[in-house]
């Protein structure tokens, strides 16, 4: 009895043993698109951007009822590192046929796996693709723009025409004119402006420094890039013109957003037409329809608009630029992968993409206008060519973490001037760039 | 008896030939990549993980029925221990050879192009940021073992004493190390940034200021771990000798002397497992320092560079040279050195512990 009891225990834990190693052994192939049997017809796309995942669920519903192909969408966003989680998925084996990557530092860590998809039809549709060593790899889902935003009915009220601001003086001009009128306009700071290094590195140290970079510039125009790159130096005149616009920004913000705020409180104050101005891009537009929707009700579903960043006069362009694309893995499932990406940049893609997920199109033949406050000022600029490139995308990837963010974050506390903002920033970056 | 015997030679031998042979193919599978797949309906089996499983369960029984009297006790032992071993091996030993192998190269987190021998070991030494990150997280392991444990203590005897309500406040210190450490992280946050702000009517928070933001550190970190150390210490109190006391008291020795002379030699030896615990959790510190600052901190002027990680410990340094900069390689071999010297601190820490022991 008891041997049988023993030989029964045994065989149990055995059938338990094996089962599991049957069961994680179809997981793993399925997932992972080496067993072609297995993973045929499906692909897996691995999203960076967390806003977007309902939209791009419905548009792989929309994809599978029109082809029969299975596209599972992986959503990930919100202070999840994206590329660690990659690296991750790449040493199990299990990498996604379609991922995201952010500029040049990014897609480094995967030369010669990815696939130059320049033969593609949406390629002759858009100039917004990433290019690379490995050719034409990155397949732009969205546009979106830096400008200084602003809320048009609290310009009007103020009596600001928004076309007048084009350089230094009258932005100036503009600022004191509305913060005189601040009481009577039931604001509570001219601009939502946020240097707090812990929380906003990225806004200073990258969206606000790379109007340095690119404004005013041409989209191919590299000159301050290169130098910065290249020599580790900056362009001391027109940085020092620069540290002054960013000098305005700290006298005339918010004192309880400038230093110790976040990235909530400063688009649900913008939201809640509390700021004239707010240096905040595009993306925030689906934050004021949404997350938003009541503060920016209350304040009136105000319309918003961009002014360049014209720390220097004749400065008239805003940033755009796809803030990440889509790269197709070489070893996954390609054909299927680009066939997905083909019908997403076509007419019944972009219908899903711009007004679900309220993205910019980046397509030259899409027509479908987004319900989104920013969507309307991006296509203006970007009709009247009057757009620069985010160079800044292609600076060392922790410049921003590690040095820049922290001294935006000086400047604003008054520890440095505009001298010595200049002086700190100029010896930072040869740190980063060496 | 010879028979029973041959018989189990064959039967071990036929076990552990079935056994190598599934482990091999398994293997073989996994390295060549094909795969033996069965389609049944909407299941599919697949067979690698089953062989090397029913291979592994093999060879044991092999082991196991091997005709032998001097050695069966220790096959035994073998095997009871081999799943621990196994884990062990896997999931620590393993690892820590293949780091210790990264840390030469120059790996991204995909791929390496180069062994750089200890060019990562001498590139750190020149690293202004790291080894402003080293020294500092010695200095917060110093002012928070000694502070830790003081205010830990003193919590202990508060919640020893005779007061009424002892079980609440022990509770209630305790509380704030059931927290995970980003959570806390956050709301001291938000209570440095947003109400302390509001109260002193101050332009902006501790955590803007390297070295108030550096106290800030101490202060959550001492908030969420003293309760814990005070959970040991008042174990420890309750296990001094009521007679022991007594005695004292007869001898007309006072509270204080009784604390000095009595209690704390009598608990030395909860002393050692309390600084043996703040120290290395005081070293590993990372959570608290991602949540509260994430690094950020300004420094003039120090080995000639300025710096912008001010209040970035050595474990959220390692952490952002791997995930920020893509120096996975690098990182490896600031981890080591990390390992090191943890490892020669906790080592010295345990001997000069014990040794006062032995002298109580």
């Amino acid at each position: 009895m008891k041997k049988f009891l023993a030989i029964l225990l045994t065989l149990a834990m055995v059938f338990t043993l094996v089962a599991c190693g049957v069961s994680t052994e179809t997981e793993t192939p399925a997932s992972s698109g080496e067993a072609t049997e297995v993973a045929a017809g499906g692909i897996r796309l691995f999203n960076g951007k967390i806003e977007i995942a309902e939209p791009l669920n419905h548009a792989a519903e929309v994809y599978e009822a029109a082809t029969g192909k299975h596209v599972e969408v992986e959503s990930l966003g919100g202070g999840v590192d994206l590329q660690a989680t990659l690296k991750q998925y790449y040493q199990a084996g299990n990498m996604p046929d379609i991922f995201v990557f952010e500029g040049a530092p990014d897609l480094a860590n995967w030369t010669g796996m990815v696939v130059d998809m320049s033969d593609q039809d949406w390629a002759k549709d858009t100039d917004a693709g990433f290019t690379s060593e490995d050719g034409l790899v990155g397949f732009p889902y969205t546009t979106e723009a830096i400008g200084l935003a602003y809320n048009k009915s609290i310009l009007e009220a103020a009596g600001v025409d928004p076309a007048s601001i084009t350089g230094p003086e009258s932005m100036k001009a503009a600022f004191e004119a509305i913060d005189a009128k601040k009481d009577e306009l039931g604001i509570t700071a001219v601009i939502g402006y946020c240097a707090n290094a812990t929380e906003l590195y990225w806004s200073t140290g990258q969206h606000l420094f790379g109007q340095y970079l690119d404004a005013g510039l041409d989209r191919d125009d590299t000159t301050y890039f290169d130098l910065m790159m290249n020599e580790g130096k900056l362009d001391t005149e027109r940085f020092t013109h620069f540290a002054e616009m960013v000098d305005l920004f700290n006298h005339y913000s918010d004192p309880a957003l400038l230093i110790s705020g976040n990235y909530d409180m400063q688009v649900s104050g913008f939201a809640a037409g509390k700021y004239a101005f707010v240096t905040q891009g595009s993306w925030i537009g689906s934050s004021l329809t949404n997350q938003y929707k009541d503060q920016y009700a209350a304040a009136g579903n105000f319309e918003c608009g961009y002014v360049p960043y014209c720390f220097e006069e004749g400065i008239d362009t805003i940033l755009t630029n796809a803030p990440s694309h889509w790269a197709v893995y070489k070893d996954g499932n390609v054909s299927e992968a680009e066939a997905f990406l083909n019908w997403l940049a076509g007419p019944d893609g972009q219908q899903i993409m711009v007004q679900e997920a309220g993205c910019v199109s980046p397509f030259k033949s899409c027509t479908v206008v987004a319900n989104d406050p920013f969507a309307a000022p991006v296509s203006e600029y970007a009709a009247a060519g009057k757009t620069s490139s985010w160079h800044w995308m292609g600076q060392p990837s922790n410049m921003a973490q590690d040095g820049t963010g922290a001294i935006f974050q000086d400047f604003a506390m008054g520890n440095e001037d505009v001298a010595s903002f200049v002086e700190a920033m100029a010896s930072v970056i040869p740190d980063f760039v060496k | 008896m010879n028979e029973i015997n041959s018989g189990k030679k064959i039967l071990s031998l036929v076990l552990l030939i079935a056994g190598v042979v599934l482990m091999i193919a398994a293997l073989w599978m996994d390295f060549t990549k094909t795969y033996l797949v069965i389609n049944l309906g909407s299941t599919k089996l697949a067979f690698r993980g089953m062989f090397l499983v029913l291979g592994a369960l093999f060879v044991l029984a092999g082991l196991y029925y091997i005709p032998t009297v001097l050695h069966h006790r220790a096959i035994i032992n073998f095997i009871f221990l081999f799943p621990l071993l196994f884990t062990f091996a896997v999931t620590v030993i393993i690892p820590m050879f293949v780091g210790f192998f990264y840390s030469f190269t120059d790996w991204n987190g995909v791929s390496f192009s180069r062994m750089v021998g200890f060019e990562n070991y001498a590139a750190m030494f020149k690293e202004p940021a790291f080894i402003w990150s080293l020294l500092l997280t010695i200095l917060f392991v110093v002012v928070n073992m000694i502070l830790v444990n003081l205010v830990a203590f003193l919590l202990a005897l508060l919640c020893t004493t005779k007061l009424k309500g002892v079980g609440f406040f022990r509770a209630a210190y305790f509380l704030p190390n059931l927290i995970g450490g980003i959570v806390l992280g956050y709301i001291w946050q938000f209570i440095f940034s947003n109400v302390l702000t509001t109260i002193l009517n101050s332009p902006y928070s501790a955590l803007a200021n390297t070295n108030t933001a550096f106290m800030a550190i101490i202060v959550v970190y001492i908030w969420q771990y003293a309760g814990y150390i005070m959970l040991i210490y008042v174990n420890g109190l309750a296990t001094v000798p009521k007679d022991v006391l007594e005695a004292a008291q007869i001898d007309g020795a006072n509270e204080i002397k009784t604390l000095f002379q009595i209690k704390i030699p009598m608990i030395a030896a909860t002393f050692t497992i309390c600084t043996f615990l703040t120290l290395t959790s005081a070293f590993k510190q990372f959570d608290v320092n991602l949540a509260l600052t994430n690094g950020v901190g300004t420094v003039r002027n120090f080995m000639g560079s300025r710096l912008s990680n001010g209040t970035q410990m050595i474990a959220l340094n390692i952490y952002n040279t791997a995930f920020a900069r893509d120096q996975y390689g690098y990182a490896q071999a600031k981890a080591i050195l990390f390992f090191i010297i943890l490892a020669c601190v906790s080592l010295i820490q345990v001997r000069i512990s014990n040794k006062r022991e032995v002298e109580m």
